[in-house]
C-alpha cells in the first residue's frame, strides 16, 4: 500500500497563479466602479437604474457587491443536444469541445484557387464536413449564408442550412433579438418544445460586446432575450490589444473580463440563473499590417490565461483555436493553427472554436477543416497523459523480454498500441514508398479527403413535417422583412 | 475438408486453434500441398493486402506470421521440393559492427509468415559467418541489413567474400536498414533492396516469381 501518491490522470497546464486571477478579478471590479460600460439599449438602462448601479446617460457603473451577488447565481454546468437529440456537449469544468468559427464573408473556392462570397452551399459543406469529423463537437457556421433574400434574415436561413447538414449542437449568430427569437423557436420546434428545449438545448446564443466597455442595441436585446428565456448563451469579448485594449495582455485581461461581468450583472437584473458563457478572443492588433491577428502567439497565451480565470471563476469559456491569418492552406497556417490550437486544449477551456478559420477570420476553407481534424486528434492524444498503472510500467514484460528481445509480437503490444495516435492524413512512411505513392504533400492528402468526405458522406437527414415547420419560420421572417 | 476455415484463423491470428486445424488436415489425409496454397497462403495474401490497404497493423499482421510460422513446423516435413514453389529457404543477420536487429526481425518474421524457412544468424555477423552458413544451409535467399552508414559497406564485403567462394550464384541476396537505398543495392551488387519490412517480402517473391 502506498501514501502519499499524486496521480496525473492528463496533462496539465496553467499560465496564471491564483493570485494573479485575484489581481484581475479585483481589477476587473475596479473597472466597473471607477469606469463603468456604456450601454446603448434603453430597456436595460432602465434595468440598471432600478438597481444599485450608477447611470449617467449611457454610461454604468456597477458596485462590486453587485457583481459578486450575480457571480453566485450562474449555472457551472450546460448541456447541449443536437437534433440528433444526443446529450453530446458537456459544457463542464475541465471538459473540453472542439468547433468551428461563424459568419466567414469569403470561402476559398477550391476549383479555382479565388477567394469568393460565402453562399448557403459553403455553409451546408461546412455542416456536412463537421458532422463526418469525429474531432468536432459543435458546430458553428463557418462561411457567413450570403446569398440569403435578405441580409436582415440570413441567420435564420443559416441555422437551416447548418441542420440540413449537421446533426451536433451549434453555437448560433444572429441579426438581432428578434432574429435569435427566430432560432430559438426553430430549436424548439426540433427539441419537442420550449421545455424540452430548456432542458436539452441545441444551441448557444453567441453575443458579443464592442470593446472597449460598450454594449450596443442588438447585442443587448439578445442578451435580454436569452435570459428572459433561459436560453445558453456567451458574451465573448474580441479586444485587440494596442487598440481597442491596453497593449499589455494583462490589461487586456482586466478589460475584457470587466465586459463580461457587465453583462452578468444585465442578466441577472433581467432573470436570475441565466446560463452564460466567458469567452473572449484576445489577442493583438498587428502594428504592421493593422490586422487583427487569429495567429499570434499572444492569442494562445491570452486565452489560456482567460480560461484560467473562467475556472477561478466558476464559469465556463468559450475559447479559440485552429485559425491562422495565413490566407491559404499553408505551412504557416499549420503552423499558427496547431500552437493555438495546443494551448487552447491543454488550457481545459470548455468551447474552442474558429477551428478552421484562414485569413485572420475573414476566409473559409473546407480544407482547413479536414486538416484540423488530424491537429486536433493529435493534441488530445498528447492531452492524454501518462498511465503508470503496473501493467502500463511494465515490469514483468521487460523481464520476459530480456536483453536482444523484441516487443512487436508481444500480447502487451497487441493490446496497447491502439492507444496511440492513428494518423489518417500525416505520412510516416519511408521514403522510397513515400515516392512510389505519387510524392503527395500532406495538402494533396487534405484535398483529397476533402473532395471523398463531401462526395461520399450522408448526414442523417431531418425529418420532412420538421424541415417544413422550420421554413415556415423563416418565410413568416422574410414576409416581416420584405 | 473445407480449407477456407484455415484461411479464416490464420487471417484472424490464432495460432493454437490453426495449428489444431492444419493437424486435423494432414490427419484427414488432405495433400499438404493444399493445405499450403490453397489454406495458409491464401491467408497470408489476404493479409498481405490487408496490410498494404492500410486495414492492418504491424502487430497484427505478425502475429499472424507468428501463426503461420508455427504451423509451417508441422507441415514442412510432410511438404516436397515442388509444393514450397519459391519460399524457400533463407539466411538472415545484420552485418558485422552493427547490433541494429528491430528491422532485420521484423523482415524475418514476414518471410517465415509467408512460408519461408528463415535461419537468423543473428546481430554483428562477420563476413566469413555468412558466407559459412550460406554454405552449410544452402538458402535461395540471403538477406542482410544495416542501420548505420559506417556498417553499410560491409554488406558489400560479404557480397564478395561470396564471389571469392564461388557460391554468389547460389543466393539472390536482398538489402535494407535505413541508409540504405535502392542505388547503394546496385552499387554493391545486391539483387534486390527493400524499403521496409513490410514489403520486402512482396518484392522478393515477385523476383523469384519472374526469375
Amino acid at each position: 500500500m502506498k501514501i502519499n501518491q499524486k496521480i496525473n490522470k492528463s496533462t496539465k497546464f496553467k499560465v496564471l497563479s491564483d493570485d494573479q486571477i485575484e489581481m484581475i478579478y479585483y481589477a476587473a471590479l475596479e473597472v466597473l466602479e471607477r469606469t463603468g460600460g456604456n450601454v446603448y439599449h434603453d430597456g436595460a438602462i432602465e434595468l440598471f437604474k432600478n438597481s444599485q448601479a450608477v447611470v449617467r446617460g449611457n454610461n454604468v457603473r456597477i458596485p462590486s457587491f453587485m457583481v459578486e451577488e450575480a457571480l453566485n447565481y450562474y449555472p457551472s454546468k450546460i448541456t447541449l443536444a443536437g437534433r440528433n437529440k444526443k446529450r453530446s456537449l458537456h459544457i463542464q469544468k475541465d471538459t473540453v469541445a472542439f468547433g468551428t468559427g461563424s459568419d466567414l464573408p469569403f470561402t476559398y473556392d477550391r476549383k479555382t484557387g479565388e477567394r469568393r462570397r460565402t453562399t448557403y452551399k459553403d455553409v451546408n459543406n461546412a455542416a456536412k464536413l463537421v458532422d463526418a469529423l469525429s474531432n468536432y463537437d459543435f458546430l458553428m457556421s463557418h462561411g457567413i449564408v450570403s446569398d440569403a433574400p435578405n441580409p436582415q434574415t440570413y441567420d435564420r436561413h443559416q441555422f437551416m442550412a447548418m441542420l440540413e447538414q449537421c446533426t451536433k449542437p451549434m453555437v448560433l449568430t444572429s441579426v438581432d433579438g428578434e432574429g435569435l427569437e427566430d432560432l430559438w423557436k426553430m430549436g424548439c420546434l426540433i427539441q419537442g418544445g420550449e421545455e424540452e428545449f430548456k432542458l436539452n438545448p441545441l444551441f448557444v446564443a453567441y453575443i458579443e460586446p464592442i470593446s472597449p466597455l460598450k454594449n450596443d442595441r442588438t447585442a443587448v436585446e439578445k442578451l435580454l432575450f436569452a435570459a428572459e428565456k433561459k436560453l445558453p448563451a456567451m458574451y465573448t469579448p474580441c479586444p485587440s490589444a494596442g487598440a481597442t485594449a491596453p497593449a499589455t495582455i494583462a490589461g487586456m485581461l482586466v478589460q475584457s473580463l470587466s465586459e463580461t461581468l457587465l453583462a452578468i450583472v444585465l442578466c441577472h437584473l433581467k432573470n436570475p440563473g441565466t446560463p452564460l458563457i466567458m469567452g473572449g478572443v484576445t489577442t493583438v492588433l498587428d502594428m504592421k499590417k493593422s490586422t487583427y491577428s487569429y495567429g499570434a502567439p499572444e492569442l494562445s497565451l491570452a486565452s489560456a490565461a482567460n480560461t484560467d480565470i473562467s475556472k477561478w471563476l466558476n464559469l465556463p469559456m468559450f475559447s479559440t483555436g485552429g485559425c491562422t491569418d495565413s490566407k491559404i492552406l499553408d505551412e504557416q497556417a499549420a503552423a499558427e493553427q496547431m500552437m493555438n490550437l495546443f494551448y487552447s486544449y491543454l488550457s481545459g477551456a470548455n468551447l474552442i472554436h474558429d477551428v478552421g478559420y484562414i485569413d485572420h477570420g475573414t476566409n473559409a476553407s473546407l480544407e482547413s477543416l479536414v486538416l484540423n481534424q488530424e491537429m486536433m486528434g493529435m493534441v488530445k492524444q498528447f492531452g492524454k497523459g501518462i498511465n503508470t498503472d503496473d501493467d502500463y510500467l511494465a515490469l514483468d514484460l521487460i523481464e520476459k523480454v530480456g536483453p536482444s528481445g523484441e516487443y512487436v509480437t508481444t500480447e502487451h503490444t497487441f493490446e496497447h498500441w491502439k492507444e496511440w495516435f492513428l494518423p489518417e492524413l500525416q505520412d510516416r512512411s519511408d521514403y522510397e514508398t513515400w515516392k512510389n505513392n505519387g510524392s503527395k504533400t500532406m495538402l494533396d492528402r487534405v484535398k483529397e479527403k476533402t473532395q471523398d468526405l463531401l462526395d461520399n458522406y450522408e448526414t442523417e437527414p431531418m425529418d420532412e413535417k420538421l424541415q417544413k415547420e422550420l421554413k415556415d419560420v423563416i418565410k413568416s421572417a422574410d414576409e416581416r422583412h420584405s | 475438408m473445407d480449407l477456407s476455415k484455415i484461411t479464416e484463423t490464420l487471417i484472424s491470428g490464432k495460432s493454437d486453434e490453426l495449428k489444431k486445424l492444419v493437424e486435423e488436415a494432414i490427419n484427414n489425409d488432405v495433400k499438404p500441398a493444399d493445405i499450403l496454397n490453397q489454406g495458409l497462403l491464401t491467408g497470408m495474401d489476404a493479409v498481405g493486402q490487408k496490410w498494404k490497404a492500410g486495414e492492418m497493423f504491424m502487430p497484427e499482421v505478425l502475429r499472424c506470421a507468428k501463426a503461420m510460422s508455427s504451423s509451417m513446423d508441422v507441415l514442412r516435413p510432410m511438404l516436397k521440393d515442388d509444393d514450397i514453389g519459391n519460399a524457400g529457404t533463407m539466411i538472415i543477420g545484420t552485418v558485422a559492427g552493427d547490433l541494429h536487429d528491430i528491422g532485420k526481425d521484423l523482415a524475418a518474421m514476414m518471410f517465415e509468415g509467408a512460408g519461408y524457412k528463415v535461419i537468423n544468424i543473428g546481430i554483428d555477423q562477420s563476413n566469413e559467418n555468412f558466407v559459412n552458413a550460406v554454405k552449410e544451409h544452402k538458402p535461395n535467399l540471403l538477406g542482410m541489413s544495416a542501420l548505420l552508414t559506417t556498417t553499410m559497406p560491409r554488406m558489400g564485403e560479404v557480397i564478395n567474400s561470396l564471389k571469392e567462394a564461388g557460391i554468389r550464384d547460389q543466393v539472390t541476396v536482398i538489402i535494407g536498414g535505413a541508409p540504405v537505398t535502392e542505388e547503394f543495392a546496385d552499387e554493391i551488387g545486391a539483387d534486390l533492396y527493400a524499403p521496409n519490412a513490410g514489403t520486402a517480402v512482396e518484392i522478393t517473391n515477385e523476383y523469384l516469381q519472374n526469375k
